[in-house]
This record gives structure tokens, C-alpha cells and sequence, in this order.
């Protein structure tokens, strides 16, 4: 079919990196939030 | 208060089964044959995108026990779903950019899938947002509970939107759209990210159940004054 791409992506590893490294950084993150919230003192 | 270790156990639980996954869809999985090594970001994208959609459905559902019983405890829950649901939807859509750019030459794409995802973001961030600024619970977990019920509709169209229209966005990926060779850490990661939900909403339910006590305890002054009087 004319106009479709074809081929193999190349290399790549440094997006793969980037998206585990997100994530992982988002769920300590949001972690770390969580803990300190519950240790908030009492008003 | 709720003291219980269970939240914990089960984010340690959902943090191995994570490392165990993410250890086997980086180096023993195969690549795949035309995405090559990028397609290794579906064992942390699918997994969010499943759980994500779970946290979804698990406030849809508080919201409607809310408004059926009226007990404030499914508002607590509510919150902490809709809280978690943000988390995930924003990191799905993080990791569906770095997947973009080297697939299909762009970061982001108004596809139908994509805008449906980011709808619901934007929804379930406004709601947990506009939270903030009704002071009375009642009310508050009224709207929210309306609120989330229509936000909730649009649920369905991200799931059915690369069925309904021509999305550039791939079909759904389950054990029969994708390799033998890929379900360990799939479901291994899909396991994982779940565990990781429950036990975040689990501990967002306590600190939104504190926030509520504190809302509705009798000022310490006014017991004092209420004492002097």
C-alpha cells in the first residue's frame, strides 16, 4: 500500500530509559507525599 | 486512627513485583520485531494504562455508594481513587509521549485515544483540585460524587476509541494481540502497578479521613472557652 512506512526502529534505548525512569520517579514522588501527609501534625 | 501495616506490605509487595517485571521486560524479553528495543515501554505503559482505567472505575463506584448510602467514608475513598487515578493518568500519558516520538516522529497527537485519555486527566484534576475550596464535606462529597459520575463516561470512549474510529493509536494489548514471549512481564508489571495502586489508595483514604475529623472536631479554643463559659 503507497504511503504506509516501513521498516525496523533503530536504537531506542534512551526513550526506554526515559519512560521507566518517569514512572519511577513519579511513584517515589508521589510516595514521599503520601508519607508526609500522613505525618503532618494535627491542627 | 488506622494504624494497620497493611498498606505498606502490600506497596513493598507491589514494588517487587515491579523491579521483578521491569528486570524481565528489559533484559530477557525479546525485542520486538519492528519497534525494535522501544517496545520494551510496553511493560510500564500497559500495566499504567490498565490500573489507571481500575482507579477510574474503583471512584466511579464510590461515587455512586456515596450517593446511594450517604456515608462519608466511600468520599474518603473517592478522593483517594480520584488522587491516584491523576497520578496514573499523568504518567500514561508521559510514557505514551516517549513512546510517540520514536514510532510516530511526534510527541503528542490529537488522536482520539489520546485526547480521551487527556480529557479524563483534566477532569479528575479539576475535581480533586475544586475539592479544596468547598469547605462543608456533605456538599463537597455530593458534587465530587456527581461530579466523578459524569467524568466517568468517558471512560468507556478511551477503551473503545481505537475500535470506533481510526486511531493512530495500536488496539489493545492482551494476551492474545501480543507474543507469548511478552506476557510474563506484562502481567508480572500488571500485578505490580496494581499493588502499588491499592496500597497508595489505601493510605491517600487515611489522610483524606483525617482531613475529614479535623474539619468536623470542635475547635480546642472553643472547648476551652466551652469549659471557662
Amino acid at each position: 500500500m503507497s504511503g504506509v512506512v516501513s521498516g525496523v526502529v533503530q536504537g531506542g534505548w534512551e526513550f526506554v530509559i526515559a519512560a521507566y525512569s518517569v514512572t519511577a520517579v513519579g511513584f517515589i514522588v508521589y510516595a514521599v507525599s503520601l508519607f508526609a501527609r500522613l505525618k503532618e501534625p494535627k491542627p | 486512627m488506622q494504624t494497620s501495616k497493611t498498606p505498606y506490605v502490600i506497596l513493598i509487595l507491589g514494588a517487587l513485583l515491579l523491579l521483578f517485571g521491569s528486570y524481565w521486560g528489559l533484559s530477557v524479553a525479546p525485542a520486538e520485531r519492528y519497534m525494535g528495543e522501544v517496545q520494551r515501554i510496553m511493560y510500564v505503559h500497559v500495566p499504567t494504562a490498565w490500573n489507571w482505567m481500575l482507579a477510574v472505575i474503583f471512584a466511579f463506584i464510590c461515587a455512586i455508594a456515596y450517593l446511594f448510602t450517604t456515608n462519608i467514608k466511600w468520599d474518603s475513598r473517592l478522593e483517594a481513587a480520584l488522587e491516584v487515578g491523576v497520578l496514573l493518568a499523568f504518567l500514561l500519558c508521559c510514557q505514551g509521549a516517549i513512546w510517540a516520538k520514536p514510532t510516530w516522529g511526534v510527541w503528542w497527537d490529537w488522536d482520539p485515544r489520546l485526547t480521551s485519555v487527556a480529557v479524563l486527566l483534566m477532569a479528575s484534576l479539576g475535581i480533586v483540585a475544586l475539592r479544596n475550596f468547598v469547605d462543608d464535606p456533605r456538599r463537597r462529597a455530593t458534587w465530587s460524587a456527581v461530579a466523578t459520575i459524569i467524568a466517568a463516561v468517558d471512560l468507556p470512549i478511551v477503551y473503545y476509541s481505537v475500535k470506533w474510529w481510526n486511531s493512530l493509536h495500536q488496539q489493545q494489548s492482551t494476551p492474545q494481540t501480543v507474543s507469548s514471549a511478552f506476557h510474563l512481564p506484562l502481567r508480572v508489571n500488571g500485578f505490580g502497578v496494581l499493588f502499588v495502586m491499592i496500597g497508595f489508595i489505601m493510605l491517600r483514604t487515611r489522610i483524606a479521613a483525617m482531613r475529614l475529623r479535623n474539619e468536623t472536631a470542635v475547635p480546642q479554643h472553643y472547648e476551652e472557652a466551652g469549659e471557662l463559659a
